[in-house]
């Protein structure tokens, strides 16, 4: 057969442009992971898990929690005392942590620090609003703070590994019009961990670099064969990221992977899934002011109405545990004794005749607000909705954004009837969970959205929030939780099993619920 | 034509001004709280009220909005509440990842669509006829992810062929921008490398985006094609026995596209519309994903300054259609 030319040239362009691709499989000693990114890169404006996953690579704490179960270790600091009464917290740094500008980390740091994280009021501040005002951090001398409360404050301990240590002298050149740096430390670095970020790789939500930082304090002899460079490259869609992981060309998803994707990893070669159980609570919130969910039994049908196995076994393919009560079956304060509520159409119809006999509005259709873009939420939404259908109850799904959910629930009456949610850990503590879920002093917050009040309930909150030892506390959240379950506020799905795929090449990796074993330090890359 | 320019540009600014008073007024009373959004997750009503009263989304809305629009202006289009960036520089900086995207798109559905258009006119009913009636509604009927991942999975993860995803390699570096399409930048450069690497990674993301416009573009010209056939002029030509190929491919291809060149201005927008899930697919970093997580976010400086944006392309869009309109049929100035 003989070829024209211009047939020629056709062929030969068309075999260059699809000829193999090059380089897929990732570069040596570079770490490419594809969770989201944070929406920004300063550690006190943004908590997510993006946000967490980044500070701890880039930033260090007073404390950090590692490990799951997550522990708190000292990190930047060598010893603490507290006073007898609570109030008084004293820590003693480290000596010759360097910034990654090379200046020493001192306690002026930490004061400034904890006065930008109160001054900025954005959500890494929430837990020390009630406890410190801006003086009540101190520096007697350069490598001692004081923390003065206002009160003993028991989540106080377990709220310090929130708040990254930025580099004072760094951001105060960088203030303009007394905005604490924000707009700076938007996009730039101002740390002292273990990777240090290439400011001139940033663009948001796109990519950022950030390099191995040699002078860390902690030193690198716990890891012979440290990651060189990390590149952040978040994907959007979850098919794009699995598949980028299954070519080679991302070597970490996120950890909430649909378990189809999960299946498609473990199937491959190259590639696996890292399993942990986390402190993580999917709930589905019912507004306890709204009829009919101010009735108790029109609630009660409705937790009984639910089918948490076949939900936890064939939805989400075992990747969870059955978690029937406020807080996460891992965490100390979880009432073992509670068995919560199964799934008994019989005992739902028992209970959907009282609620109509009580007036309920039980056949009026009922709105569920589920989040896009996550499926599962939907997923558990249609379950529900084909079950309740079989009661007579008319069960609507709305898709919704988080943003709307959380904005709505600022005001009982706006809030929707029913929504889902994950509640994700920020600190390692029950009141981070059940202490700002069904403690009325909550209500306004989206955590609060069942607008849930019972007198008894916020006194023993209230009472192991102000108090500081663990065993004085914990029986009080047994006992709050005993309370709230027998009023089914909520409904309680399951505590997470995190599923995260992991190139082959990756080794060392470290999951802690806090984070989500995005802190890269304990890492290295397999040849 | 300059007068018909000038024209056209001055009734452009009363439609832009209604979009975005209409986009503003949208944006700000749906339910997402944008002071909800930037206090996070944690945060207390207290928290929030202090950060509405600090960004300004206490004040009435009018109010609000005379202060945007005295700024919009002057071309400040603010900064985004989560990166602290000017948005205009947001967009600068994405917008050319689009357009070289919707344009190549454009280009593949317009080089394809037109001759696929006349050659299933030409054929009527007969089966060249069937099989492009059958592609082109499967064209439009397609879901662009789905087309988008079936792609991925054949020519990126099967065959090994074409990128997954992104605008460039890993490690690639880029060329200085002139264009902003790295396609055409890499040339100018005279950096070839560069050039078939952006070139590799554009390939499936415009042929997913091109796929609506395709069909549309398809049926539009046979349905102008058939048309045409059947005028007089067309009818003598053939009797005096002009040659076949001259006359459906100059005469009658030119009287046709009036309806198709319409379509194609229309399509521009369509793609910059559809590029929002092309470019998620793919991670395109151009303003669909840019406008996908302001959306998310209630980060709504960034959603009114990409409609706006796109509200622009639109327009000079629809100015170039009528200017084409007026090239191809000089009588048609008259009209316009």
């Amino acid at each position: 057969m003989r070829l024209s030319r211009r047939e020629f040239a056709a062929i030969a362009g068309a075999a260059t442009l699809f000829g193999p691709a090059a380089a897929r499989a990732g570069a040596p000693d570079i770490f490419v992971p594809g969770q989201n990114m944070p929406a920004n890169l300063d550690p006190h404006q943004i908590l997510d898990l993006g946000a967490t996953a980044y500070a701890l690579n880039v930033y260090d704490n007073l404390f950090r929690y590692e490990n799951n179960p997550a522990k708190m270790q000292p990190w930047l600091v060598e010893s603490h005392t507290m006073s007898p009464d609570g109030l008084t917290w004293d820590f003693k740094l480290h000596h010759g942590v360097k910034f990654h500008d090379g200046s020493e980390l001192t306690a002026d740091d930490v004061v400034y620090s904890f006065q930008r994280v109160l001054a900025l009021g954005k959500a890494p501040a929430a837990p020390f609003l009630p406890i410190l005002k801006p003086g009540s951090v101190s520096a007697p001398d350069p490598y001692s703070v004081r923390f003065r409360l206002e009160r003993a404050y028991g989540p106080f301990f377990g709220t310090l590994a929130i708040v990254a240590i930025v580099n004072s002298r760094l951001l105060k050149a960088q203030e303009k019009d007394g905005d604490w740096a924000a707009g700076w430390l938007s996009s730039n670095d101002a740390g002292s961990g273990a990777y240090r970020t290439i400011p001139a790789s940033y663009v948001p939500n796109e990519h950022v670099d950030m390099e191995r930082f040699p002078d860390h304090f902690v030193g690198w002899n716990d890891n012979p064969k440290p990651i060189k460079t990390i590149e952040w490259r978040p994907t959007q869609v979850t098919s794009t990221r699995v598949l980028a992981l299954l070519d080679g060309s991302l070597d970490m998803t996120d950890s909430f992977l649909p378990s189809d994707q999960v299946e498609r990893i473990e199937k491959a070669p190259n590639a696996h899934v890292a399993k942990n159980l986390t402190m993580r609570l999917l709930v589905i919130r019912l507004n306890n002011t709204k009829p009919p969910f101010d009735n108790i039994n029109a609630r009660k049908c409705f937790a009984h109405a639910f089918n948490y196995r076949g939900f936890i076994d064939e939805i989400v393919k075992g990747y969870a545990q059955r978690n029937p009560a406020p807080l996460p079956n891992n965490i100390w304060g979880y009432p073992k004794d509670v068995v919560g509520y199964e799934y008994d159409l019989t005992k739902a119809k028992e209970y959907f005749q009282k609620a109509v006999a009580e007036g309920a509005p039980m056949r009026r259709p009922i709105e569920m607000h589920v989040q896009q873009p996550l499926e599962q939420t939907v997923q558990a939404g249609q379950l529900f909705q084909s079950d309740l259908a079989t009661l007579g109850i008319d069960l609507k799904l709305v898709s919704d954004t988080f943003v709307n959910m959380t904005s709505a629930s600022a005001k009982a009456e706006s809030t929707p009837q029913m929504w889902i949610h994950w509640v994700s850990t920020y600190y390692v503590d029950p009141d981070n969970w059940i202490g700002q879920m069904y403690d009325s002093r909550y209500h306004g917050t989206w955590k609060a959205s069942c607008w849930y009040k019972n007198p008894e309930v916020d006194e023993l909150l209230g009472k192991a929030r102000f108090l500081v030892d663990q065993e004085d506390r914990a029986p009080l959240y047994e006992k709050a939780a005993r309370l709230v379950v027998a009023d089914s506020p909520d409904i309680w799905i399951y505590n997470m099993v995190e599923v995260c795929g992991l190139s082959n090449r990756v080794e060392g990796f470290r999951h802690c619920p806090v984070g989500s074993g995005g802190e890269v330090r304990w890492m290295s890359l397999k040849a | 034509m300059v007068k018909f320019l000038l024209r056209r540009a001055l009734y452009a600014i009363p439609s832009l001004f209604g979009l975005l008073i209409v986009t503003f007024v949208l944006i700000r009373v749906v339910p997402a709280d944008p002071a909800a959004a930037l206090a996070g997750d944690n945060a207390t009503p207290q928290q929030v009220e202090a950060i509405r009263h600090q960004y300004g989304f206490d004040r009435s809305i009018p109010e609000q909005l005379l202060l945007y629009l005295g700024k919009v202006v002057q071309f400040d289009f603010g900064e985004s509440q989560y990166s602290h960036r000017p948005v205009g520089l947001d967009i600068r900086q994405r917008l050319p990842a689009t357009l070289e995207l919707t344009i190549a798109a454009l280009l593949i559905a317009t080089v394809l669509g037109v001759p696929l258009g006349v050659v299933a006119g030409i054929h009527h009913n007969r089966w060249p006829d069937f099989v492009l009636r059958f592609v082109s509604v499967a064209g439009v009927a397609v879901a662009a992810f789905w087309f988008a991942i079936m792609l991925q999975l054949l020519f990126a993860m099967e065959l090994g062929w074409l990128p997954l995803r992104g605008r460039m390699g890993s490690g690639v570096i880029a060329p200085p921008e002139i264009t902003g399409s790295l396609v055409l930048d890499s040339l100018f450069a005279g950096r070839l490398d560069v050039f078939w690497d952006a070139l590799r990674h554009l390939v499936l993301p415009a042929i997913t985006l091109s796929l609506g416009g395709l069909a549309s573009i398809t049926r539009f010209t046979r349905a102008g094609v058939l048309e045409t056939m059947q005028k007089d002029f067309v009818l003598y030509e053939r009797a005096v026995g002009y040659p076949r190929r001259r006359l459906v491919w100059i005469y009658v291809l030119r009287n046709s596209v009036i309806a198709t060149v319409t379509q194609i201005g229309l399509l521009f927008g369509a793609l910059i519309a559809g590029a929002v899930v092309v470019e998620s697919i793919f991670d395109w970093p151009g303003i669909g994903n840019y406008a996908v997580l302001a959306i998310l976010t209630a980060d709504y400086k960034v959603m009114l300054a990409v409609t706006l944006m796109i509200g622009v392309i639109y327009t000079i869009v629809n100015i170039l259609t009528d200017l084409v309109h007026g090239l191809l049929d000089p009588r048609l100035w008259e009209q316009l």
